[in-house]
């Protein structure tokens, strides 16, 4: 007979390794991100990220395949180099950034476990950190991912940007592109549901506002030709405008045909920026958890 | 964990007014009508709030400026439903562990163990949403502990359970407090839950604490002596004529039983001499143990007596 015994397993004091706030920011961030997209989740939740990657990165997979198959001089200008291709991925950018923000922030407010993250090692501030933190992680996927394949993909193929130098900047343009997109778009969208605790409502908000900004700064600069400087309150545009400089190309398209000047459109980009991430983090700082 | 002359107010409502107290070790019970400001010292304990005036010191350290740290050592339920309800109890719960900073395969493993310690061992993967009322405080008693912390606070944690929920839960309390080694401050307007699983109490009226320490000390009156003897109602009456003659207060509560005055410690002595005197058989002799109640209730009269 074997001297084996089952011991009891139940509770028992916790000696090992204390890892402290940072490995609390880091938690929350990783869970965030993975709530987004999805992930240890049912498949209806898996469902908008999956489709939004695909939207993202088909076309550089098929321009990809079209430099493998067709010969280049065939093609053209046909292939769209890292700085063109946010033509392919504005509107997935849009529903991604407006949609996984919600995810973010709202079910935290509305299930009031907000409570229990503020009664842990986190403060309100790093809190919203490690939430910016997880949107931004899931939109760079859209941002910085998709033109980075196609110029990889091109680099491989011996196409796109001449020389190693050339490789270079293209590749450190694309990389600042993705980050300040990824910035601004996670800025404009935490911000409504930084306001409400309901993911719908927030998600038709931040469409609305972006949607509805696109629409009034359009009518005013190309309808009512009010002048140029209106499309700067379109903020679907503003992030793009502040990426062709990135690429140093001139502007997109006015009615005067005259670009928007830089320095106009990155004081813009960053004041809304600013101002959207302050109206979160005053929202989140007036929480109220306990009372 | 010590509080001193703690004032909060929300905007002009003043909610704590001079609070001050200390908490030992053990099960404490923070005691309070409804809106007596419970709830807003637990925030102060967790530093979510900072006090007007006044000093809160919480496991050694100021939990407004050492928030974290502090917070780190800390479990909180609170009294409200805080969990997300599409996710399951032994994510919530490993989550919660990780958060106070466990390693991932810590936080899992202790996620497991500390449900199996409330008795949700089987039901652990089941969404929250999912659960009963009852279920759910037990998984937001694991999540307070399953970091093992030094000090766990509980806001009204028997708010909605019916009575053999009721009964369960405040046996896991008792389980925490004294059997885990972690100390608990436990709010709840109760008195009777408080009575059955504190080791002191705190309470709370008008904002400022007015009665507060060890349970069975409160209990004491100390002044006052029970004596019940045979011979029912006569013989208790005269026993009280014999002690008025020694010049010491006495008046029954009942046939046989009357509550004697002890205004020095001598006087024992004299009662003592008087019952062998007057050769009446004793049946109890006792210093007289007031009910959390009674405690409470005179306690909440002498707070609100003018100064």
């Amino acid at each position: 007979m074997s001297d084996a015994r089952i011991l009891g397993t139940g509770y028992r004091t916790y000696s090992g390794p204390r890892l402290g706030p940072r490995h609390a920011v880091w938690t929350l961030t990783r869970h965030t991100f993975e709530r987004i997209m999805g992930l240890r989740r049912p498949a209806r939740y898996k469902v908008l990220p999956i489709l939004t990657l695909v939207i993202a990165y088909l076309p550089a997979v098929a321009f990809i395949g079209a430099i493998a198959l067709v010969p280049s001089r065939r093609l053209g200008s046909f292939i769209p180099d890292p700085g063109q291709y946010y033509t392919f991925v504005t509107a997935a950018l849009m529903l991604f950034a407006t949609l996984a923000a919600p995810e973010a922030l709202c079910p935290d407010k509305r299930s009031h476990f907000i409570g229990l993250y503020l009664a842990s090692p986190l403060t309100r501030t790093t809190y919203l950190a490690a939430k910016a933190a997880a949107v931004a992680g899931a939109v760079v996927l859209v941002t910085m991912g998709p033109p980075l394949l196609l110029l990889a993909g091109e680099a491989i193929q011996n196409e796109g940007p001449r020389g190693f130098s050339g490789f270079m900047t293209m590749f450190s343009q694309t990389v600042a592109a993705g980050a300040v997109l990824a910035v601004m778009f996670t800025a404009l969208a935490l911000v409504i549901p930084s306001l409400t605790d309901r993911r719908a409502f927030a998600s038709a908000g931040g469409v609305l506002v972006l949607i509805g900004s696109a629409a009034i700064s359009g009518i005013l600069s190309f309808g009512l030709r009010l002048g140029d400087g209106w499309l700067l309150l379109g903020l679907q545009r503003l992030p793009f405008e502040l990426t062709t400089r990135i690429f140093d190309r001139t502007g997109l398209p006015t009615p005067s045909r005259t670009p928007l000047p830089t320095l106009e459109v990155a004081a813009t980009a960053a004041a809304v920026t600013v101002l959207a991430a302050a109206i979160t983090w005053w929202r989140v700082v007036r929480a109220t958890v306990t009372r | 964990m010590r509080a001193d002359a703690v004032v909060k107010r929300w905007g002009t409502t003043p909610v704590l007014a001079g609070a001050s107290f200390t908490v030992g070790r053990g099960v404490t019970g923070l005691l309070g009508a409804n809106g007596a400001g419970k709830t807003t010292v637990l925030g102060l304990l967790l530093g979510l709030h900072r006090p007007d005036a006044g000093t809160v010191r919480v496991l050694g350290g100021d939990p407004w400026s050492s928030g974290p740290d502090v917070r780190a050592r800390i479990g909180y339920a609170p009294e409200y439903d805080a969990l997300p309800p599409d996710v399951a109890a032994a994510d919530v719960v490993r989550h919660i562990a990780e958060l106070h900073g466990l390693p991932r395969r810590e936080a899992t493993g202790r996620a497991s163990d500390t449900l199996w310690e409330v008795g949700l061992g089987e039901e652990r993967f089941r969404p929250v949403g999912t659960m009963s009322t009852g279920q759910r405080q037990r998984v937001k008693l694991a999540q307070a502990i399953v970091h093992d912390p030094d000090l766990v606070l509980l806001d009204e944690p028997t708010n909605g359970l019916d009575p053999a929920q009721r009964e369960g839960m405040l046996e896991l309390i008792r389980h925490v407090g004294h059997e885990l080694g972690m100390d608990v401050i436990l709010s709840s307007h109760l008195l009777e839950e408080v009575e059955r699983v504190s080791d002191a109490v705190v309470i709370l009226d008008g904002g400022v604490v007015v009665a507060g320490g060890a349970l069975a000390e409160l209990r004491t009156s100390g002044d006052e002596l029970i004596v019940e003897v045979d011979g029912g109602a006569e013989q208790s009456e005269r026993l009280v004529d014999e002690l008025a003659a020694t010049g010491i207060a006495a008046h029954t509560i009942g046939p046989g039983r009357l509550v004697v005055t002890i205004a020095e410690p001598t006087m024992l002595d004299v009662v003592r001499d008087t019952l062998a005197a007057a050769g009446m058989g004793v049946r109890r002799l006792q210093a007289r143990t007031a009910s959390l109640e009674e405690i409470y209730l005179e306690a909440a009269e002498r707070g609100r007596a003018p100064r």
